[in-house]
């Protein structure tokens, strides 16, 4: 993960009188995943693809089946198809920055592989030269009852919307870990009860009382929680956009505020 | 792991939230939103009291967004007076974002207050209201460069306050001139957050022609003055201003046919297209309505013998009735005796 800076120099530079402030780390810019998918390492190729893959599968596939009509093991196979021939045929590295968003761009290439159906039967057939991805089609598909209720009409929101929820998803998992295995596993729990219950009008009062804990514990552990969701989410970000303006766009559409240079 | 929409909003939303400093404060939710910077209530744990905090969008010092909430911090912790909102506390927080703490305002809008004014006496009650904010900055050396209805809110016990100073301009600072002519926070604000001097912003309707066409060295009180003239133009009319520049003030006369013919003479001197055409400052236009309320000659207005005799008779008109009604008194007790 790529980080840290001193937010000490940047203050210096606006000659502020909080030039002293302290700025925690903040992902920061990186290697873009599109120019490690570009890199002549085939290692380092395959590790950002798989990044790229991790984050984009599901919103693929709930975007095939609810956009495309395709039943469950079509769609499957569609979405292993495609990523197996993106790999193969190196579509990410036609990506033009200036033309589209990535996450556009491969929708885009994602329409394109279903339209022409023969094409995609074909790279199913062949298995692109890359092994199939480890994919909860099943996990995938039960999520997918709360969108058949109401699709989106826009297929690009609704593919943004299902990468936003795909992103937040990775993001809790990922601070579920960290936190369980960091003895962070209360703030978790606060966390959980609180900001991914889905429920409204809950005072952290009636959280604490819940939990055991003193309001002031709940509403630092809750404080600690969410600072680490931003982090863990701009970091997850950063592996599923093309370049790093991008990725500013994308964090201030996400969170309402911008992101360093 | 499945999240709802509802879940997915919440997190954008509390993800964005402020991480404050020491336990201090305690964001309780977020209340307004601008283009400068997010507004949330809170609580002050030290002093037991509920303010508001404003914290810029942008989280490292740097950005001009920053700059500029910081010199609306500061303009309005140098201006201590009724009508402006008081500034408690500012800061930097881990993330690298400005935020300052203030007063927490519970009120409405002078866009939804105005409904509620029925008569020419209120509205012009109000518009005194903010001129006098406006004319304490100007008296020491500060243009506001953005009054608009938006940006002044009435109380609940009437109070009113005169918001958002972060487009504000000192007059002795000697990079004033490299300073936008002015900024609205909806409008100005580009996506790297970033301005450029001399960058032609503001809102249209009640901005000046000397900010409509980017000349930030021409900006002065008189361009508070003329959105002044905006502001009493859409109290007196409920209209908004023409959005063209320097349109607003073109024919007064005809735009406002049932306002007094002085009151329609400060609105114009307020408009006028030339600054110099202007009153100087906010100052004299409160002293002028002032002074159309009582009943006095108004420096916008120059009076023939028969205006002022005409003035002079709605002035006095109680003190003429009574003294006419003496006479045909004493008139009548004559005529009875004779």
């Amino acid at each position: 993960m790529a980080i840290a800076t001193s937010g000490r120099s940047e203050a210096a530079r606006h000659g502020s009188r909080y030039a002293g402030a302290r700025v925690l780390p903040f992902p920061l810019t990186r290697r873009s995943v599109i120019d490690r998918i570009r890199s002549g390492d085939a290692e380092a190729r395959q590790l950002a693809f798989g990044t790229l893959a991790a984050g984009y599968w599901r919103p693929s596939y709930h975007y095939v089946r609810v956009r495309w009509h395709l039943p469950q093991e079509d769609a499957e196979d569609v979405v292993q198809a495609f990523f197996a021939t993106a790999f193969e045929k190196r579509y990410v590295e036609r990506f033009d920055p200036a033309k589209a968003k990535f996450r556009t761009f491969l929708r885009t290439c994602l329409d394109r592989f279903i339209q022409n159906d023969r094409k995609a039967e074909r790279a199913l057939k062949r298995g692109g030269g890359a092994a199939p991805l480890s994919l909860d089609f099943p996990g995938a598909e039960r999520d997918l009852a709360e969108h058949l209720r109401a699709p989106a009409v826009d297929p690009d929101a609704f593919f943004r919307e299902e990468t936003i929820r795909g992103l937040f998803a990775r993001t809790v998992e990922i601070m579920r870990s960290e936190f369980t295995a960091g003895g962070r596993a209360r703030a978790f729990r606060a966390f959980e009860r609180y900001d991914l219950a889905g429920e409204t009008g809950a005072s952290y009062a009636t959280l604490a009382a819940e939990l055991g804990l003193t309001v002031a514990q709940v509403t630092n552990d809750l404080y600690a929680a969410r600072r680490r969701f931003r982090e863990i989410a701009l970091d997850q970000l950063r592996g599923l956009v093309g370049t790093d303006d991008e990725f500013r766009s994308e964090a201030r559409d996400l969170f309402g505020f911008e992101v360093p240079d | 792991m499945w999240l709802s929409d509802q879940v997915v909003s919440h997190l954008r939303d509390v993800a964005s939230w402020p991480d404050l400093p020491e336990g201090r404060y305690r964001v309780l939710r977020p209340i307004g939103q601008g283009g400068m910077g997010r507004v949330y209530e809170a609580r002050d744990e030290r002093l037991d009291r509920v303010v508001a905090i404003k914290v810029s969008n942008a989280p490292f010092a740097g950005s001009s967004l920053d700059a500029r909430l910081e010199r609306e911090a500061l303009v309005s912790a140098t201006l201590e007076h009724p009508g402006i909102v008081p500034v408690h506390d500012v800061g930097v927080l881990d993330d690298g974002r400005l935020f300052y703490v203030m007063k927490l305002v519970r009120g409405v809008t002078l866009e939804q207050h105005a409904a509620t004014l029925t008569s020419e006496s209120a509205r012009l009650s109000v518009f005194e209201r903010v001129v006098e904010p406006i004319a304490f900055a100007h008296a020491r050396g500060i243009v506001h460069r953005d009054v608009k209805p938006s940006n002044v809110m009435v109380g609940p016990f009437g109070e009113v306050l005169v918001l958002d100073w972060g487009a504000a301009k000192r007059l002795d600072d000697p990079d004033a001139h490299s300073q936008p002519a002015a900024v609205t926070g909806e409008t100005s604000i580009a996506p790297n957050g970033a301005t450029t001097p001399g960058t032609r912003m503001g809102t249209p309707g009640f901005m000046a022609p000397e900010q409509a066409e980017g000349r930030v060295g021409d900006v002065s009180p008189a361009s508070d003055v003329y959105a002044l003239g905006a502001l009493l133009f859409w109290l007196l009319s409920g209209d908004m201003p023409s959005a063209e520049p320097g349109a607003a003030g073109r024919a007064p006369a005809d735009r406002l046919p049932d306002v007094p013919k002085r009151l329609r003479a400060i609105v114009a001197r307020c408009l006028a297209e030339r600054a110099e055409d202007r009153y100087t400052h906010a100052g004299e236009v409160a002293a002028d309505v002032a002074r159309y309320r009582a009943g006095d000659a108004v420096i916008a207005c120059p009076e023939t013998a028969w205006d002022r005799f005409g003035r002079w008779f709605v002035k006095y008109r109680t003190f003429v009735g009574l003294i006419a009604a003496y006479l045909v008194m004493r008139a009548l007790v004559a005529w009875w005796r004779w």
